[in-house]
């Protein structure tokens, strides 16, 4: 981000603070991916992603007066978002299954490559326990690492490491042979 | 019958309470066992996290002596999870779900501890335990009867002869080494 | 052909965008909280003590449901731990007869032999 960019967002953080609405639906629309998304990942259903994102950002608005900074801002939203994620999903009916037919979490900006694999990837993560689930979205959706993660979720380091080790294994399991893990490279360059 | 235990049953008991690893292995991914609970006429699918387990433990009444074993019991464990099929007749299970699991306990960590096969009574049962650092982590059984399937993980430590000082209790099996006569 | 998973997950996960008035449903939202405070709020200082006795009263009846639902919510969970253990014990009963069935002789006459 660029000085000028930086000054633009920390004045977008100031003047929500002092009332400004503009100012505060400025920052929702500058969050709102990222907090839709992850919930949208947690708990696999649009209606109730957006009830939740609803509740995130109507939080926000009254915890304003204690934000930092826009980074401060960012990682209160994903630790509000994964954490009431996990608690409603606690709530739930135990035998819900997840629909595999449906995918809600489709990018805005595909990224390119195969969209029925990245399909299946999403839907493998839904069927993940939800502390695992929030483990693999705050690291690839939010680029986190281990310790911002366990920060986020107010878990141990190494249970994080765990979550990822054996989700990225079971992972790999489901979806069959050739897929290996960047930290391990195998096989030569992608063709 | 077919009896393979990799390390004498009584040894179990001994295993009870080992100090827990930092690390928080020990915990399975379970698949969600579609097709198993699409044939079963009940299921049992339970899922404590260490939250959970200790909000329940907030509800055991320290006064009773059974809450105050199975308090003891689960002192070291920071989670269980059950997942429980019954049938209406004998039923082969699909094996896709099931490998998913054997799978994860053919890693290194994962130590087979008990198998025991019924030719008479077709029972498998599995019993696995996961050390990490010299300590366990983890606990698994994975138990195949005619009309029933269980999976069951525990991670961190059970005291096991806490668990059989709660047999006769809450519908807790009674499990004795003794010959039955 | 090896592909990179941990480069399909971030390409699968990009975020998605939300429905269509998202930003703005927020920002109504808001607004209705300012209306219901601006109206509990009046020109006044002086809070009618009927309103200020209901106030009371919520507050209560919502801490006395939190109660509840805390207190629901763990029993239940005590329910499925002793459920828990009930199945584990049952299991490991299973093993421990298994057990101890072949380590039975076959035949009563070798006992001893």
């Amino acid at each position: 981000m660029t000085d000028g960019a930086a000054c633009a967002v920390t004045d977008l953080l100031s003047e929500a603070r002092s009332g400004d609405r503009a100012a505060f639906a400025g920052l929702v629309r500058r969050h709102q991916r990222a907090v839709y998304s992850l919930a949208l990942r947690m708990l696999w259903d649009q209606h109730k992603a957006e009830d939740l994102a609803q509740d995130v950002f109507m939080q926000l608005y009254r915890k304003l007066a204690h934000m930092q900074s826009d980074a401060h801002v960012a990682s209160w939203l994903r630790k509000v978002t994964t954490h009431l994620a996990i608690d409603r999903l606690r709530q739930e009916p135990r035998y819900e299954l997840v629909p595999l037919e449906a995918d809600p979490g489709v990018p805005a900006e595909p990224a390119g490559g195969d969209p029925l694999l990245q399909r299946r990837l999403r839907a493998l993560l839904a069927q993940l326990p939800p502390p695992a689930r929030a483990v693999l979205l705050l690291r690839y959706q939010e680029d986190l690492d281990p310790v911002e993660i366990a920060s986020t979720l107010d878990m141990p380091v190494n249970t994080v490491k765990s979550h990822l080790k054996r989700s990225l294994s079971s992972l790999r399991e489901q979806l069959g042979e050739g897929f290996e893990s960047a930290a391990a490279p195998e096989g030569g360059p992608i063709t | 019958m077919k009896v393979r235990p990799r390390i004498p049953v009584l040894v179990l008991a001994s295993l009870a309470l080992l100090p827990v690893a930092r690390a928080a292995d020990g915990q399975l991914t379970l698949p969600d066992f579609k097709e198993l609970e699409g044939k079963a006429s009940e299921s049992v699918n339970i899922t404590l996290d260490s939250s959970l387990i200790a909000l329940a433990t907030r509800f055991l009444d320290a006064g009773k002596p059974n809450d105050a074993a199975v308090r003891q019991a689960i002192g070291g464990v920071r989670g269980i999870y059950v997942r429980n099929f019954t049938f209406d007749t004998n039923f082969a299970y699909p094996k896709e779900e099931v490998d998913q699991v054997r799978k994860q306990l053919s890693l290194p960590d994962w130590q087979p501890l008990v198998h025991v096969h019924s030719q008479k009574d077709h029972n498998d049962v599995d019993i696995y335990v996961c050390i990490e650092q010299g300590k366990a982590s983890g606990l698994a059984i994975i138990a195949s009867e005619p009309r029933q399937f269980t999976i069951v993980n525990i991670v961190g430590s059970i005291d096991l002869q806490k668990l059989h000082a709660l047999e006769g209790s809450f519908g807790i099996p009674k499990v004795s080494l003794e010959d039955k006569k | 052909m090896t592909i990179d998973l941990e480069k399909q997950l971030r390409d699968a996960l990009r975020p998605a965008a939300p429905p269509e008035g998202f930003a703005e449903r927020i920002a109504a939202r808001i607004e209705a909280v300012r209306l219901r405070r601006r109206r509990l709020s009046p020109p006044f200082v002086w809070v009618p003590a009927a309103l200020a006795a209901s106030l009371v009263l919520g507050f209560v009846a919502l801490h006395q449901w939190e109660l509840r639902r805390e207190q629901q919510q763990g029993l239940q969970a005590r329910r499925e731990l002793i459920e828990a253990l009930r199945v584990t014990g049952e299991k490991l009963d299973l093993a421990y007869r298994g057990v101890s069935d072949a380590s039975r002789p076959a035949n009563p006459d070798d006992a001893g032999t």
